[in-house]
């Protein structure tokens, strides 16, 4: 009864809002829910309240301002820092298809070789439903790049919206995507480096090729009769990675990919983002060693089918569960068992990092969103994960990754007002969220 | 002050990523012992301690701590060096240039392949890994221990010789001419390929020095006119490293003409150390290459698979052999790297050559040819513990390996050999899934060397 | 008897005349009568005998054993302390058919079209091959050269390493009618075709290839009729492809079918099992050793190999070594073959590993001797050292199996082998290439 109540309240002040936004901003308060913030920290009966997306209080027992929207949360309410994707492909336009051939693959222009670092996801933006999906997943804030190759463009950070024409820039530029994916083509239209080893290569040459040019630049800055540089939208988007000013996000899995990636920034020096990262436990120590962060991606392997029905027989167990036992090999026994080992130490990847001191926030890379929910449970369920880590690593540790942390990743005054509203504790089965607060603007995902 | 900063982390991290191999320690007694370089020593004993081998003897005794084998009966041979190996390979073939010198197998290896664990149990203890015959120059090779469990860096040989892929005749031919349009689409061509691209090289290390040069000078004394900046190369640095010898060439060739081409033009250049790969028709010039003091590696049998290789002889190795080369025999296929001891053992049927001589052909000679013969490819005191103990004489058919240590490391026992031995498992393969199946290698694959590359050729070939 | 010779006599000369305008790659071989004495005889099908005596007449074996006395007439080979074996049968090979794998133009083992019971191997076999040679010195003396296209890919045909003419060399011009099943597996991680779209394409294959044997049924049955009874029947018009079935529904004829991997096996075994009067054949069987006692069952011999790296990642490292042993041991009739073409003479090595790996010497031998006789139907003519079989064997001067042996005489069909090759004649002219200098 309250509930309808309550909903019914809301329903109203979320239409209502931007009309009046605009004119006079008003502040709006969430009042009588459970706050689950990023430390951990767990506050009941609380109060928050916001304004031109900023929050302006958040506690319990808040005098709520005169001119606020009051929402009550009747105490059945969980509301989570908005959940922040460290790196995702949303909004990025498809790539083209039936390249044409090229007459000398191996001096390819630089698009053709994967090469496209002056591309930035905020001129790109196009028609996504993954935005509308993602605000109902309880996504605030994302970091976006363009789909490509071994350079694909620059990371920028968005306040995310259910439309891309409404999904706003919040920071822009932060980093430079990378990977070591090989040029793009088939059979007759691939180009150099069509190899991993090619890629390691490349990736040095451009660097050398960006120094060259940016000493040229400066050096030309100071004697203009020199001959003038050959200018270069594709090398010149290299200076800030070159500079240190910012971090290459790249996205790796294997273990001897992380290694490699060492190599280089060994020889180049860069600030480095590790994007995905599925092995990333093996390399755990090595990661904390040079404080590199990483972007985990939870998109593991599903669990074996056999482990599957194993675990629903257990939960089912009853004196008829010793007719479903099939009979195996030893053979086969010994390949189940080293299969789920390695599965096991698939799906602890993040806690592997967590225990060992590594930075660890969380990037779909990929990911669709309607498997997340399942990826999360089985987090819980197998890796001793608790929800505290996972909000943490969602909210907290994403944003301080991103190098927004003082405005983003916990309710807390003054941040932005970027967070989600629960129905239930969300690592409770079938939890939803009914509202979405990005940047002060209220999703209303009631129905849907 | 940022850039202080980036090479303080730098500096930490070298010290740190040249970690410690794992070395271990064995006695091996009374086997009869193939040393290789001191003919084979009957009811003898081999010490090895942290990884070298420190005492061959009788009636050695065992350091405390010091594991005992007993080799009663049983012969103990150096490990086996394949110089032609394209085992764990991430890739083959950088095959979109004709020339890529810049790219390194050393950042194409796969640690994880279950077949460095078979070819362990064939004798095998090194691998020179190499770049595919796509291009006239391929990428570099990189040499490696077959240490099964550690990481890429792991089971690099340290201090061996930088090494680089070349290849004439067909397949670059075929690949760059045929299939793209490009030259060389002939064996002129190929030449003027290698010739241009040292030219070039020369051109750019010139250019560069005298950039760098003028820079010095400039930043030093903040005025003058600063220089065009010459970026650094990556693809002609290494061309240069090759002409001022740092860098061993091994290079795919067939026919007598080919091989005496890339000879002429190595000596215009200065180059020196090279080795001829596959080289099946190198017995045909056997005296010019000793006289260059080029080296040859080469199959046992193989021949006819394709026209360059119709007119050549299993009698090869024992004709460079007899006329001075020094020449090992490879395998360049999966299969032949657990069987290589056999090859070798052809080569005394086809042509008498000697059976120490067979032996060297997978020992001492290939380590000659990788530049590691200071460290393997002999039972030699203050050499690796790299080390095979065979259950009869090594050529015999009937011989079976049954331990094989690498740094004195046990890293194959036949009587601990456990059938699943894979140590990268994807928990999303089920017992039964396909991917689970190999493609399996026979001893007659002759495509090893063009992987990555067929693909482009495929295509082509009906033109 | 005698006649006979004297007539295979001349016709060998009458070829041989013609072909000295062609290049010739070795010398002439001898003819007649041969005595080889004081050698271990391993006759593989009696006891091995000591300081035994072979006589050899025209091109038949006329004695084994240690008791005779050898007259003036026969020309006489010391062969104290050496070894005479069978010649070794490679009972899969392209030798013959393919001259360069990469120039297509010299590939003739693989015809168009999906059923193709009427390609003979036998007609393409090039006699003048430059690795016929090569392949008879090391002791190879007769393969199968074998098609591959196709699911029905044609007849295979048992061929001696000597002579002038297929028909010259031909021991068995139908040794098997050559099969490829389609595969009910995919076909690995670079199969990217869904369980349903293989499930579908397998049972379309199969019911292809019923469909075909039900018509070649029809036609044979129509056909008996016609023969038994012509009488007031018109007489059924002539289909190539459905003749050269008969021999093969009537059991005449083995059917080889290629089979690697366990599921494979099984397919071919189930489907083999659906075929009357017919008889069977697996070539490759990698995986045999996994379902050995069902291969044995079927009754179906097997062509296999040692050579190979393992079929799945989990495999042990020496299961292609112990797979023809293992397969024996459970009861499979198992011959081993080279899978090679210029490199058939390998065989040899291929069968050591068995030896070596759990087969046993024995029992190897027989894998490349009498059992692939007898899986083609000629185990009355080769596969074995006896009185009235073809004159097919070497002399060693040990185990063939081990590459260190010399493989010294190779006798076929009676005529005393030059014993040379283009490698070893590269070898003569090569070894000191300057010396006519100095």
């Amino acid at each position: 009864m309250r509930k309808t109540f309550l909903i019914t309240a809301l329903l109203f002040l979320g239409m209502g809002v931007q009309q009046v936004f605009a004119q006079t901003t008003p502040a709006h308060a969430l009042k009588n829910v459970t706050i689950h913030n990023a430390d951990g920290s767990v506050t009941e009966s609380a109060t928050i309240v916001w304004r031109n997306g900023v929050i302006e209080a958040v506690g319990t027992n808040l005098t709520i301002p005169f001119d606020a929207y009051e929402i009550d949360g009747g105490d059945s309410l969980h509301v989570y820092p908005g959940f922040i994707d460290g790196y995702s492909i949303w909004g990025s336009p498809e790539l083209p298809r039936n390249l044409p051939d090229l007459d000398d693959p191996g001096n390819p222009p630089y698009d053709r070789a994967g090469i496209q670092p002056e591309r930035n996801p905020s001129e790109l933006l196009t028609e996504d439903k993954s935005f509308e999906a993602a605000i109902k997943a309880g996504f605030t804030t994302a970091a976006l790049y363009p789909n490509g190759y071994m350079l694909p463009g620059s990371v920028e950070i968005f306040y995310l919206s259910d439309d891309h024409n409404s999904v706003e820039l919040l920071s822009d530029k932060v980093g430079m995507a990378g990977s070591f994916d090989t040029a793009p083509g088939g059979w007759g239209s691939g180009a150099y480096p069509s190899t991993l080893m090619g890629v390691m290569a490349k990736f040095r040459q451009v660097m050398f090729d960006a120094t060259a040019l940016q000493q040229h630049i400066k050096y030309y800055s100071q004697n203009p009769e020199m001959p003038a540089p050959d200018r270069s939208r594709v090398l010149e988007a290299l200076f800030p990675v070159i500079n240190n000013e910012v971090p290459l996000y790249f996205e790796v899995d294997q273990k001897e990919h992380i290694e490699r990636l060492f190599k280089l920034q060994d020889e180049f020096g860069f600030d480095l983002v590790i994007v995905s990262g599925k092995e990333a436990y093996a390399k755990a120590d090595e990661l904390k060693r040079r404080n590199i962060p990483v972007l985990a991606s939870v998109d593991f392997t599903d669990a074996p089918e056999w482990y599957k029905d194993m675990k629903k027989e257990e939960e089912s167990d009853d004196s008829d569960s010793d007719e479903t036992n099939e009979e195996i090999s030893e053979e086969e026994q010994a390949y189940r068992d080293k299969q789920l080992e390695a599965w096991k130490l698939e799906v602890a990847n993040i806690k592997s990092l967590m225990d060992a001191g590594v930075q660890v926030g969380y990037a779909s890379a990929g990911l669709e969103l309607k498997d997340l929910s399942g990826k999360l449970e089985t987090l819980l369920e197998e890796s001793g994960m608790s929800e505290q880590n996972l909000v943490q690593v969602l909210t907290g540790n994403t944003a301080d990754i991103l190098g927004i942390s003082n405005t983003h990743g916990s309710i807390a005054k003054g941040k932005n007002a970027s967070f989600s509203v629960f129905d239930k504790q969300m690592s409770e089965e079938k939890a939803k969220v009914l509202h979405n607060i990005t940047n002060g603007i209220i999703h209303e995902l009631i129905g849907e | 002050m940022k850039k202080l900063l980036t090479l303080c982390v730098m500096a930490v991290t070298f010290v740190v990523t040249v970690h410690a191999q794992e070395k271990g320690s064995v006695l091996i007694k009374n086997a009869t012992v193939i040393t290789v370089t001191n003919g084979d020593l009957e009811n003898t004993d081999v010490l090895i301690r942290d990884g070298v081998i420190e005492n061959i003897g009788k009636d050695l005794n065992a350091p405390r701590g010091v594991e005992t084998v007993d080799a009663t009966g049983k012969f103990v041979m150096p490990g086996i060096i394949d110089a032609h190996s394209h085992l764990n390979g991430v890739d083959i073939n950088e095959a979109r240039n004709p020339v890529t010198a810049e790219v390194t197998m050393e950042e194409s290896v796969d640690p994880n392949e279950v077949g460095i664990y078979h070819a362990l149990a064939g004798g095998a203890t090194t691998i020179h890994l190499m770049h595919g015959s796509a291009n006239v120059i391929g990428g570099q090779g990189e040499t490696l221990k077959l240490r099964y469990g550690t990481t890429q860096d792991g089971m690099r040989f340290e201090g061996a010789k930088r090494t680089i892929k070349f290849a004439l005749g067909e397949n670059p031919t075929r690949v760059h001419g045929q299939g793209n349009g490009i030259q060389p689409r002939t064996r002129m061509g190929v030449e003027q390929v290698v010739r241009n691209h040292f030219d070039e090289a020369l051109d750019y290390k010139r250019k560069r020095e005298a950039y760098l040069e003028v820079k010095a000078e400039y930043d030093r004394r903040g005025r003058g006119t600063p220089p065009v900046p010459v970026a650094e190369n990556l693809r002609y640095e290494v061309l240069n490293d090759i002409i001022e010898g740092e860098i061993y060439v091994h290079c795919h060739s067939y026919r007598a003409d080919e091989i005496l081409m890339l000879m002429r033009v190595f000596n215009d250049y200065g180059i020196k150390n090279y080795t001829f790969q596959h080289a099946n028709e190198a017995f045909k010039v056997a005296p010019e290459l000793a006289k260059n003091g080029a080296m040859t590696s080469v199959f046992s049998d193989w021949w006819a698979y394709k026209f360059e290789v119709y007119y050549s002889t299993a009698y090869n190795a024992s004709i460079l052999n007899a006329n001075g080369v020094i020449n090992s025999i490879n395998s360049d296929n999966n299969q032949l790297l657990r069987t290589l001891n056999h090859e070798a053992a052809k080569v005394v049927r086809y042509g008498n050559t000697t059976v120490n001589d067979a032996i060297k052909m997978i020992t001492l000679h290939p380590a000659m040819q990788l530049g590691i013969d200071d460290y393997v490819g002999s039972i030699e005191e203050g050499k690796h513990g790299d080390v095979v103990v065979w259950s009869g004489h090594p050529l015999s058919i009937y011989s079976i390996a049954e331990m094989t240590f690498v740094d004195g490391k046990k890293y194959f026992d036949r009587s601990n050999d456990p059938d699943d031995m894979r140590i990268d498992i994807n928990p999303g393969t089920d017992f039964e899934d396909g991917a689970n199946f190999r493609e399996i290698v026979t001893r007659r694959d002759e495509d090893a060397c063009l992987q990555d590359a067929f693909i482009l050729m495929q295509n082509n070939t009906q033109n | 008897m005698k006649k006979l010779n004297i007539f295979v006599v001349a016709i060998a000369l009458l070829f041989g005349l013609t072909a000295t305008t062609q290049a010739q790659i070795t010398e002439k071989p001898e003819y007649g009568k041969f005595a080889i004495t004081g050698a271990t005889i391993h006759t593989v099908t009696n006891e091995t005998i000591e300081d035994g005596v072979i006589l050899i007449e025209g091109e038949k074996i006329a004695y084994v054993g240690n008791n005779i006395r050898v007259t003036g007439d026969y020309k006489r080979i010391d062969a104290t302390g050496k070894h005479v074996y069978p010649g070794f049968i490679d009972g899969w090979t392209g030798l013959g058919l393919v001259e360069i794998s990469a120039v297509p133009v010299t590939v003739d083992d693989a015809e168009v079209g999906q059923f193709n019971p009427n390609m003979y191997a036998f007609t393409a076999f090039n006699p003048h091959s430059a690795a016929i040679p090569v392949t008879r010195v090391s002791g190879v003396t007769t393969v199968l050269a074998k098609p591959r296209s196709g699911s029905i890919s044609g007849k295979a045909a048992v061929m001696d390493l000597w002579g002038y003419s297929p028909d010259s060399m031909a021991v068995k011009k139908s040794g098997a009618l050559v099969m490829n099943l389609p595969s009910s597996t995919g076909g690995g991680w670079w199969d990217n075709r869904s369980e349903e779209e293989i499930k579908k394409q397998y049972d379309r294959q199969i019911k292809e290839i019923n469909d075909f044997i039900s018509k070649a049924r029809f036609y044979d049955n129509m056909m008996k009729a016609y023969e038994s009874d012509p009488s007031g029947k018109t007489k059924p018009d002539h289909d190539p492809r459905m003749e050269a079935m008969r021999e093969v529904l009537s059991g005449d004829v083995p059917v080889i079918i290629t089979a690697n991997s366990e599921q494979e096996i099984l397919d071919a075994i189930e489907w083999a099992g659906q075929q009357e009067g017919m008889n069977f054949i697996l070539a490759g069987a990698n995986e045999g050793w996994r379902v050995a006692d069902e291969i044995a069952e079927a009754g179906m011999g097997v062509l296999t190999t040692t050579l190979y790296t393992p079929s799945r990642d989990y495999d042990n490292y020496q299961r292609p070594y112990q797979n023809p042993g293992l397969m024996a041991e459970a009861g499979v009739k198992v011959a081993i073959v080279s899978d090679d073409t210029e490199n058939s003479r390998n065989t040899t090595f291929e069968a050591g590993y068995a030896a070596a790996y759990g087969m046993g010497t024995e029992e190897a031998l027989k894998a490349v001797t009498i059992n692939p006789a007898e899986m083609f139907g000629v185990a009355d003519k080769i596969g074995s050292l006896e009185e009235g079989k073809q004159a097919n064997l070497f002399i060693s001067d040990g185990d063939p199996f081990e590459p260190l042996t010399n493989i010294e005489q190779v006798f076929i069909k009676g005529f005393k082998i030059p014993m040379q090759s283009r490698h070893s004649q590269l070898y003569d002219e090569f070894l000191d290439r300057d010396a006519v200098n100095k």
